[in-house]
């Protein structure tokens, strides 16, 4: 039974964040203080989430409205499981990602700008996580966008310019494909609240529901890197690496994921999207995306470039989960979140750790580095290990729900793809850890030298959060209980605890 | 917490205690004294353990512990019953002796404490798979010690080791990528995955999603147990790799693919079920052909190893050859062959290391006289290769008599004719081994050579299979052996459904 | 009648009264003009408040010049439009604050007394024109406020702010023109003048071929005034080579004038069934997408940054063009909303534009490389500014489209939101290009690396409105509220079926 508590909390976990970039805004010309606001407001932030976390696993909801901004439509948040569990992942990660960011970004330029705009992007993920209806949620989207531009383009170089263009570009006009759809939904229904497992119903006008579907999924799929709406992503890795990591792992593409996984299970509904049949077509694109950006991968010299194709394969996973319409399929969706966040991120912390101390950015020239920055390539290896799906890692959570999801649904396709993506992963993490670990090194006995402890430790973190995840029930903060009963609300189940 | 059994802690207790001492290994194996009592230490108490679990299964009693749930609601349990305490029983005997004999012969190897973490850490996950007692805690294991072995067949870095150690990975990869796939199939079939005596499955299910399953699960098990056209790895993989490891390779590894094909027709399938299916005898036909392709294979091959590693694929054939009649007779002889061809196979395998590590010969035409410069080794080459051959009164005598009665009993005279044949290949391809080292042609001057010093540890590691070969030969009744536990599992296995 | 009402002629009287005497009172005294200019304006501001509140306790409020009562006597009312009145004075007092630094650098002493006096009669104007109850005081207050602007544009130096203002003279007098000859016509037809007496006469009016031709007069009048393309022409030239304070006075209010008096003129003729209202609306439709369209496309070519703003009035007076011509309850809603909101934004971003200009002497947009680091908050705000002008939400420049996106499914034109989500990314694309500039390239000029931030009395408005303008979209649904009545009105008789 569902109890909606009115609390304060929903909004004050992203106006910490928000305050805690003002603060930065303000006072960012010291390192000190720059350093003491995040990593207060980071970790402030964190406990506010976690704290509604025993209350949300007792099946309360907690609400919180600041009043209506357009008629009928008010700017409230509403935390409820999948939006919790979101929100839970992206808060735990800022913790880890802001104390790397300080070590990374040591001596960059305009770090005030830098980490304010940072919380800020944070601050913006939260809401996304818990608005309660579709404009809070596309407000704090579209403001995401925004609030990354600065960070993409950090450099200043000409090629980030053109990164950040294109960025834009991508990501605005999905945002206006939003907008198009929400207003459709708004005309058809006269709400657009997220508070139930699906808003429309089958007496719209079908040619209209085609449209909204279209819309909607083509307007979130931009950030969620569906194909072929994913050039953004590759071009956007020449921001500093923890804003790719944070933001292109978690924050901007996941936003997009869970934009979608809002509108089929909150917007549509299970119900309706099955007599419609749409998901079929979106399981289809998702399908394509994975295989596709895996063989791309294959390709890539450039580790972050490889990172970025494997994330645009990765995130397809959510979408294809969710469109199966299945529950078990709906709980790889939901669990992914947090399996792909910690393993794509991990990754990502190597790869700038390795740029940070070797300066060196492509594959081809890692051989042998495994020897002199083994604790940082152990982490890699168990990360990229997760993605090729082995089981006791997080990874193969995923890989197992969505599969037997797909035989549920009565997709075994589905399956065969699940598995030509293992194989395509292990072809393209393999060799990595093949140079890493088992090429001799260029010159005979290197010195050991292992990134410095502030780049070290939230990789290493990071890495143990995957195997903890893949565990199953038992990571903390990030229990399956909770993506559990956000399934059984989206397909009207009773929660059963296993 | 509720309170376990010690007895129940005894398989958690086995499968971590290697796997503590990999860590150990890891922590303390800079200073070279401490290899020797880590690494022979805990593998020797492990198989004490094993000992202990042997007779509590012995007097019927079989400890299980529910561990953490790994995908909800599978968890991860760990039982004894006696097919497991078998298995458990072979690796547990092997790896001490495979650790000693690693200790001498790779002493002067920089990387040896990898070496000897990486062979206990694979122990650790082995006993896991003879342990598990549902079909996705196998899997776990099973990927994990598959994975871990590809640094111990690349262990020397050679390009031949590196091209052999590719083609494992490539052939694990797939194959337990079509394991997953059939364990899927089962999930959503049976939506459990429980070993049941008697089989999972009822009798009732849907023919082709089980023939799936079935073929999926064949494919992805006998890549690991060399069932032709799916042994490419292993003719490549078992010379590159250091002798205790090829040793290792051949006796259990290779067997844990058989294992997995046990656990999954008899536990899984059940006899009725397959019988309805009506797939057995196409695995008895593949098999057949496998054993004698193999061996005829195995006379061709002048590389003592890889003729080694011939006979294993056709060793491990007649196994599945006996599982696929699906007969009590046949199967106790399959177990007793598994666990008599694993000590056989290793001690060969010893030998080979021996006489490279004295003379560097590895092809067998530079055999000739060998048995001057190494008498004690060649003795005992002598001994294991008749044992190999099938000559009374030693194991390989018994358990291939143990095949035979049956193979007669249920398949009639066809599948003991290829028996026959296999046999008359294994002495036409070890005989000639015998021959050269005790009878060298006149032209070999190298055969005049003086006796050479032989490492007293290797050879102790040698006498001890062939000790182990002579014993179980002569004393197959004794109690807690593995004639008993086949024979206990054999009831276990197929008694269930009369 | 409360005695309250009284005030409302004070709206009009007070501002143009107090601009005749400044130039008189104040002759080469330009402080202590801007200080009575200031006084006038927020005293002005205060009286629109009170009746504001007077309006909200009550009824509508409407004051019979010298006691006759209408239709016989001139009468002037307060009501939904008024709203925007509110506005108007508000903006004005925040133009006149910022207007002082940037008068005393750029316009002669001797003529600071008549800007300020401009302003004033301008502002007064515009009161009177929102408040006018009867087709001849429109037009004469049309003709204040439109003069008044003619010759703020002209007060800027150099050959194109006169050739501008030359052209805006010339278009303005046709405007002008054409609004007397429908007035003349619908006097001819109905024997009146009042407003709601001529809404209720011409139904029974005897030639509509005559009534039609005053409608396409006033509607073509207005449309110029309002700068609705393709009657844009005039536009960017006046509004680019203004003052800057003007620029905005311009941009943000005066523009707006011609959307009040096509609201003026659809209520007038709401009633008459002979006069095809749906041409109109179809007309308006297509303009209105035609201008969104051309005029974000023209903004993206330019390179002064005055002149994007210019061309972006032009796009967003399209939107409201749109918005009523769709004539649902939403869409002319929206339309409002965002007259109300685009006033406000482009106000404050000609005024932060206007800084710029003096603080650096640059208008270039390339020019004006890594102007962030020099004024931050300048450069934030109009940062802030730019992103409203797109209609991100939640800022001040989502609600009007939102509504109007809305409105257009309402009338089952759901093209059209297509188009206004065009719109917005090409005014994003030419938005991004000044953001880069601002914040993300190294400085190319040495007047931005020697540039400090604007003063208080500059940054204080640019500051106050940026902020609104971003966070004003919150108060949508106040405003929507508000508007909603109006809105009504303008589409009832219509939407009735």
């Amino acid at each position: 039974m569902i109890t909606e508590l009115f609390d304060l909390r929903p909004v004050a976990a992203p106006l910490i964040s928000a305050l805690c970039a003002f603060g930065i805004m303000l006072l960012g010309h010291h390192a000190g203080w720059r350093i003491a606001l995040s990593l207060a407001a980071s970790v402030v932030k964190f406990a506010v989430v976690l704290s509604m976390l025993p209350g949300a696993l007792e099946g309360n909801v907690y609400r919180f409205s600041a009043g209506e901004i357009l008629p009928g439509l008010e700017f409230a948040f509403r935390v409820d499981a999948l939006g919790l569990f979101f929100g839970l992942v992206s808060s735990t990660l800022w913790v880890l990602t802001t104390i790397y960011a300080i070590a990374y970004m040591r001596g960059s330029h305009s770090l005030r700008r830098f980490f304010g705009f940072f919380a800020l992007c944070v601050s913006t993920t939260q809401a996304i996580a818990f608005a309660e209806n579709l404009l809070t949620l596309f407000i704090f989207y579209e403001l995401l966008t925004i609030c990354t531009y600065p960070l993409v383009i950090h450099s200043g170089t000409l090629e980030a310019r053109r990164a950040g263009r294109r960025y834009l570009i991508y990501t605005l006009s999905g945002g206006a494909a939003i907008l198009a759809g929400m207003v459709m939904v708004y005309q058809a229904t006269g709400s657009l609240s997220l508070s139930t497992p699906g808003l429309l119903h089958a007496g719209i006008d079908e040619r209209a529901l085609l449209t909204m579907f279209v819309l909607l999924i083509g307007g979130f799929g931009v950030k969620a890197a569906l194909m072929p709406l994913h050039a953004w992503l590759p071009t956007a890795m020449v921001a500093p690496t923890p804003v790719s990591a944070l933001l292109h792992a978690v924050a901007v593409v996941k936003a997009g994921s869970f934009g979608l996984m809002r509108v089929i299970y909150n917007i549509f509904g299970v119900e309706l999207l099955d007599t419609l049949g749409y998901h079929q077509v979106l399981a289809a694109i998702a399908a394509i995306t994975i295989i596709v950006a895996s063989l791309v991968a294959l390709r890539q010299d450039v580790l972050k470039r490889r990172l970025a194709w494997s994330t645009i394969s990765q995130l397809s996973y959510i979408v294809l989960a969710a469109c199966l319409l299945a529950p078990l399929a709906a709980l790889a969706a939901v669990i992914h979140i947090a399996n792909q966040a910690f393993a794509k991120i991990t990754l990502f912390f190597v790869a700038g750790a390795i740029e940070k101390t070797t300066g060196k950015k492509r594959i081809s020239e890692l051989d042998g580095i495994g020897k002199t920055m083994p604790w940082t390539m152990a982490a890699f290896t168990v990360a990229s290990l997760s993605f090729m799906g082995v089981p006791l890692l997080a990874g193969f959570i995923t890989k197992w729900y969505l599969s037997v999801g797909a035989l549920a649904a009565g997709a075994p396709v589905y399956v065969g793809v699940m598995m030509a993506s293992a194989i395509l992963n292990a072809a393209y993490w393999l060799p990595i850890l093949y140079r890493a670990w088992v090429k001799p090194p260029e010159s005979p006995n290197p010195p050991r030298r292992e990134a410095e402890n502030l780049l070290l430790w939230p990789t290493l973190a990071c890495a143990a959060y995957v195997i903890v995840l893949g565990l199953g029930a038992q990571a903390p903060a990030m229990p399956f209980a909770l993506a559990q009963s956000a399934v059984a609300f989206a397909f009207g189940l009773e929660v059963v605890s296993p | 917490m509720i309170a376990v059994p010690l007895p129940s802690l005894l398989p958690l207790l086995v499968v971590l205690l290697p796997l503590l001492g990999a860590v150990l290994l890891g922590v303390f194996g800079h200073q070279r004294r401490w290899l020797a009592p880590l690494a022979l230490g805990t593998s020797g108490l492990t198989f004490g353990l094993v000992l202990v679990l042997v007779s509590t299964v012995r007097q019927g009693f079989q400890p299980e512990i529910a561990l953490m749930q790994l995908a909800p609601p599978m968890r991860i349990v760990l039982g004894v019953d006696a097919l497991g305490a078998l298995f458990a029983l072979t690796i547990a005997a092997l790896f001490p002796l495979a650790l000693a004999y690693a200790l001498k012969s790779l002493a002067d190897d920089a990387h040896l404490k990898r070496f000897l973490a990486l062979v206990l850490a694979a122990q650790g996950l082995m006993l896991g798979v003879a342990f598990a007692d549902n079909l996705l805690t196998l899997l776990a294991f099973y990927e994990l010690f598959s994975l871990i072995s590809y640094p111990l067949i690349v262990h020397d870095r050679t390009p031949k080791a590196l091209a052999a150690g590719l083609k494992y990975i490539v052939y694990i990869i797939v194959g337990g990528v079509f394991i997953l796939t059939g364990i899927i199939v089962v999930y959503a079939l049976a939506g459990d995955l429980a070993f049941v005596p008697g089989g999972l499955l009822s009798a009732d299910v849907a023919r082709t999603p089980a023939l799936l399953a079935w073929v999926c699960l064949m494919v992805g098990f006998g890549v690991k147990a060399a069932l032709m056209p799916l042994h490419g790895w292993v003719a490549d993989a078992h010379p590159a790799a250091p002798p205790p490891f090829s040793a290792i390779l051949s006796g259990v590894m290779v067997a844990a693919g058989s294992f997995g094909i046990l656990r999954v027709l008899f536990e899984i399938f059940g006899a009725q079920l397959l019988g309805q299916l009506g797939v057995m005898p196409w695995l008895a036909t593949i098999a057949g052909i496998s054993a004698v392709l193999a061996g005829a294979l195995a006379i061709g091959e002048d590389e003592f190893k890889r003729r080694l590693a011939y006979s294993t694929i056709s060793q491990m054939a007649y196994v599945a050859l006996a599982i696929a009649l699906l007969s009590e007779l046949a199967l106790v002889g399959a177990l007793v062959h598994i666990s008599h061809h694993a000590f056989i196979k290793a001690g060969l395998f010893f030998c080979a290391g021996l006489i490279v590590a004295v003379t560097g010969f590895k092809k067998v035409s530079e055999f000739d006289g060998l048995a001057r410069r190494m008498p004690a080794t060649a003795v005992m080459l002598t001994l294991l290769a008749l044992a190999m051959i099938g000559v009374p009164p030693l194991s390989g005598f018994l358990s291939k008599w143990l095949l035979g009665v049956g193979l007669i009993e249920a398949g009639g005279l066809l599948p003991l004719g290829v028996l026959v044949i296999g046999t008359l290949l294994a002495a036409a391809y070890l005989w000639p081994v015998i021959f050269r080292i005790w009878l060298p042609r006149e032209d070999v001057k190298r055969a005049e050579s003086a006796w050479a010093r032989q490492p007293t540890l290797m050879l102790i590691a040698l006498a001890a299979t062939a000790v182990l070969t002579v014993v179980l030969g002569l004393a197959a009744t004794l109690p807690g052996g593995p004639l008993e536990l086949a024979r206990l599992a054999a009831a276990q296995l197929i008694g269930a459904d009369g | 009648m409360s005695s309250l009402a009284h005030l409302l002629p004070l709206t009009v009287l007070l501002p143009i009264t107090a601009g005749v005497l400044a130039p008189a009172l104040f002759h080469r005294r330009g402080l202590a003009c801007w200080w009575w200019a200031l006084a006038a304006a927020i005293l002005t501001f205060a009286t629109t408040v009170t009746l504001w509140r007077q309006l909200q306790s009550g009824s509508t409020i409407s004051y019979p010049l010298g006691g006759w009562p209408p239709p016989y006597g001139i009468e002037l009312v307060f009501d939904g439009l008024a709203a925007l009145m509110l506005v108007l004075c508000a903006l004005s007092v925040l133009i006149l604050l910022a207007a002082r630094r940037y008068v005393e650098a750029t316009v002669p002493s001797s003529r600071q007394s008549l800007f300020y006096a401009l302003i004033l009669i301008n502002l007064g104007g515009m009161n009177g024109f929102v408040a006018a109850a009867d087709l001849f005081n429109l037009f004469v207050f049309m003709e204040i406020f439109s003069i008044s602007a003619y010759a703020l544009v002209a007060l800027a130096r150099g050959p194109v702010a006169a050739l501008a203002a030359l052209k805006y003279l010339l278009v303005g007098a046709v405007s002008s023109l054409l609004v007397l000859l429908a007035v003349a016509l619908l006097h001819a037809q109905t024997g009146s003048l009042n407003m709601s007496d001529v809404a209720g006469l011409l139904a029974q009016a005897e030639a509509p071929g005559a009534s039609a031709l005053a409608l396409g007069c006033l509607v073509v009048g207005f449309l110029v005034k309002a700068a609705i393309f393709p009657l844009h022409f005039w536009l960017p030239d006046a509004h680019a080579s203004a003052p800057s304070p003007v620029s905005a006075l311009l941009s943000g209010l005066v523009v707006k004038m011609g959307i009040v008096g096509l609201v003026r003129t659809r209520i007038l003729f709401a009633e008459a069934e002979i006069v095809p209202l749906l041409m109109l609306d179809n007309l308006l439709v297509w303009l209105g997408v035609i201008a969104i369209l051309a005029g974000a496309v023209l903004a993206m070519v330019q390179r002064e940054l005055k002149l994007m703003l210019a061309y972006s009035t032009v796009a967003n007076m399209g939107y409201i063009a749109l918005g009523i011509g769709l004539a649902t309850p939403s869409a002319v809603s929206g339309a409002l909303a965002h007259t109300v909101y685009h006033a406000t934004i482009k106000t404050g971003l000609f005024l932060t534009a206007g800084s710029i200009l003096l603080c650096t002497g640059l208008s270039r947009v390339d020019d004006l490389r890594g102007l962030g680091q020099r004024m931050p908050l300048t450069s934030g705000a109009l940062v802030l500014g730019l992103l409203a002008a797109t209609g991100i939400p939640p800022t001040a420049g989502f609600v009007g489209k939102w509504q109007i996106a809305l409105g257009a499914l309402q009338a089952g034109q759901a093209w059209v939101i297509g188009v206004i989500l065009a719109g917005a990314l090409l005014t994003l694309g030419w938005a991004i290009r000044v953001i880069n500039s601002l914040f993300f390239r190294p400085p190319a000029r040495a007047r931005v690396i020697t540039a400090n931030e604007a003063p208080v009395s500059m940054l204080v408005p640019s500051v106050l409105l940026a902020v609104l303008a971003v966070s004003a979209g919150l108060g949508g649904a106040i405003l929507l509220g508000l508007v909603e009545p109006l809105a009504l009105a303008i589409v009832g008789a219509d939407h009735d079926h």
